[in-house]
C-alpha cells in the first residue's frame, strides 16, 4: 500500500508541469531502495533515465528532417561568412537545438474520473434551470490544483469532471492552438482519411496541442496512430521526430516489436535493433528472451539471435535479415 | 456608522470599499455581463474601479452553464482591508461555497417553488376548461 502511495506521489509531482527536466535518478531505483531487496522487480516507467536514453538513441537525429521548412512568416534568407571552426560551432548548436525539439512528450496512465461531491443542499432545489460553474482565477496556482466547482439545479455542489475542467481552463487561461471543442478530425472515420495521406506526425502534434496527456482522448488517438503505423510498416515517418519514443514504448508494452525490428535491420541500424531488444528485456524481464539473455550474458548480435529464436512471430524473416547483414559486413571487411 | 475600512486603508476617500457587480457590456442591449469588482462605494456602478476580482455571465451557454470566475486571493485581501460585499455578490459566493449560504437564496428558492406550484395548478385547470369548451 505504501509503495503505491509513493509511486502516486512521484507521478503526481510530474503532472504539474510537463516542461520539468528529466530526473537524474530513475523512479524504479528510488522505489527499489525503499523496498529493500534488490531482487524485487518494479516495472520500468517511461520517464526513467535509462529508458529515456535508449529511446533517444533509437529516435536518431536527422537534422534535415527536424529543421525541415515549416509554415512560418516569409523572411529573406540570411547569409553568413564563417570559418570552418565557426561552422562546427553552428552545427553543434543546431544539434543541441534539435535535441531540445526532440524532447519526448510524457506517456501517462489514463486519469481517474472525479466524482467528488462537496455538499448536498436539498433546500436549493428548483432555484434555477442552469448550472453555475465557479472557477478560481488566482494566478499562482497550477492548473491541476485549481478549484472548479459546479452548483447543479438540484442543489448539489460538486467538483467539475476532467472534460469540463479542460474546457473551462481553456476559457479563462487559453492555450495557443487549443480549441474549446475538439476538432472533428479526431473521430475514427476522419482519422483513417488522415492516415491515408501519411500525415501521422501532424495528427500527433495536433493531438498534443488539443488534449492533456492523461486524457482518454489523447490515449485513444495515439493508440490508433501507432496501430496504423505498425499495420502499414511506416515507421520512417516518425523516425527523427519526438513521437518515436512513444511509438516504441507502445510496441514494447504490447510485445509486437517484430515489424520495427525488421525495418531497422533492412535499414542497417544494428545498434538501434540491439538497444530495442535491450529495452524489451528490461520491460519484460520474465519473458524467455530476457531470461536466456541474462543467463548467457549475451551482447550485440547474439541478443538479436536469441530474440529471433524465442520471441518473434516472424522468426524466419528476422534470421534472414541477420544473415544478410552478417554477409554484407563480412564482404565489407574483406 | 463608522466604516472599519477607513482605519485600515492608507488614504481617506470619504467612503468605504465594496465588492460588487459592475456591468461590462459597453451599452450592448439585451446582453448583460458583470465584472466582480472592488470599488469605492460612492463611485458610479460601471466607472473606475480599484481591482477586478472576477466575472459573472448571467446568460447560460450551450452546455447550460452560467460561468462565474472568482479571484479568491483578491477577495480575501480586500475583505481583510475592510471591503463589504453587496447582496448579489454574497449570494453568488454563497452558492460557490466560498461563503456560507445566504439566507435570501433559500427564501427565494422557496418563493420560486411556490410560484411554480401555483402555475402548475393553474395550467391543468386551463387545460380542463379548454376541453370542456
Amino acid at each position: 500500500l505504501s509503495l503505491m502511495a509513493l509511486r502516486l506521489r512521484l507521478k503526481n509531482s510530474f503532472c504539474h508541469s510537463f516542461d520539468a527536466p528529466v530526473l537524474t535518478s530513475s523512479i524504479s531505483e528510488v522505489i527499489n531502495l525503499f523496498l529493500g531487496s534488490p531482487d524485487a522487480h518494479v516495472k520500468p516507467q517511461f520517464l526513467d533515465s535509462e529508458v529515456q536514453d535508449i529511446l533517444t538513441r533509437i529516435t536518431g537525429l536527422n537534422l534535415e528532417k527536424v529543421f525541415r521548412p515549416i509554415k512560418q512568416e516569409l523572411k529573406p534568407p540570411k547569409y553568413k561568412l564563417m570559418t570552418d571552426a565557426q561552422l562546427e560551432e553552428a552545427t553543434q548548436s543546431a544539434r543541441e537545438q534539435a535535441q531540445r525539439l526532440l524532447k519526448m512528450p510524457p506517456v501517462l496512465p489514463e486519469r481517474k474520473p472525479i466524482n467528488d461531491v462537496l455538499s448536498e443542499d436539498k433546500i436549493l432545489e428548483g432555484m434555477d434551470t442552469a448550472k453555475y460553474v465557479f472557477t478560481d482565477i488566482t494566478f499562482n496556482i497550477p492548473h491541476r490544483e485549481r478549484f472548479i466547482v459546479i452548483r447543479e439545479p438540484t442543489g448539489t455542489l460538486r467538483k467539475a469532471s476532467w472534460e469540463e475542467r479542460d474546457r473551462i481552463l481553456q476559457v479563462y487561461f487559453p492555450k495557443e492552438g487549443r480549441r474549446l471543442t475538439a476538432p472533428p478530425v479526431f473521430k475514427e472515420e476522419n482519422l483513417k482519411v488522415v492516415f491515408g495521406q501519411d500525415r501521422h506526425e501532424d495528427m500527433l502534434d495536433l493531438c498534443q496541442v488539443q488534449f492533456e496527456p492523461d486524457s482518454s482522448e489523447y490515449i485513444r488517438v495515439h493508440a490508433a496512430t501507432y496501430e496504423d503505423l505498425e499495420k502499414m510498416g511506416k515507421y520512417d515517418l516518425l523516425r527523427s521526430t519526438r513521437h518515436f519514443g512513444g511509438l516504441v514504448w507502445y510496441l514494447v508494452n504490447a510485445r509486437r516489436v517484430d515489424g520495427l525490428m525488421i525495418d531497422m535491420l533492412q535499414k542497417d541500424l544494428l545498434q538501434d535493433a540491439v538497444s530495442l531488444v535491450g529495452l524489451f528485456n528490461k520491460v519484460h524481464p520474465h519473458s524467455e528472451t530476457a531470461q536466456e539473455a541474462s543467463s548467457q550474458q549475451a551482447y550485440g548480435l547474439d541478443l538479436l539471435k536469441i530474440y529471433a529464436k524465442r520471441e518473434s512471430q516472424r522468426a524466419g524473416y528476422v534470421e534472414l535479415a541477420l544473415q544478410a547483414y552478417e554477409q554484407t559486413s563480412a564482404e565489407s571487411t574483406v | 456608522m463608522v466604516h472599519l475600512s477607513s482605519f485600515l486603508l492608507k488614504t481617506y476617500h470619504g467612503g468605504h470599499i465594496v465588492i460588487r457587480l459592475a456591468m461590462a457590456g459597453h451599452k450592448q442591449s439585451n446582453r448583460p455581463f458583470y465584472r466582480i469588482v472592488a470599488a469605492y462605494n460612492k463611485r458610479a456602478r460601471d466607472s473606475k474601479y480599484i481591482e477586478q476580482l472576477g466575472s459573472y455571465d448571467p446568460l447560460p451557454n450551450i452546455y447550460n452553464e452560467k460561468l462565474v470566475s472568482i479571484n479568491s486571493d483578491g477577495i480575501k485581501y480586500w475583505m481583510g482591508c475592510g471591503a463589504h460585499p453587496t447582496k448579489p455578490v454574497a449570494k453568488l459566493l454563497g452558492l460557490a461555497g466560498f461563503f456560507p449560504l445566504h439566507p435570501m437564496t433559500v427564501t427565494e428558492t422557496e418563493r420560486h417553488r411556490a410560484l411554480a406550484e401555483l402555475a402548475e395548478e393553474a395550467a391543468p385547470e386551463d387545460g380542463v376548461k379548454q376541453q370542456q369548451l
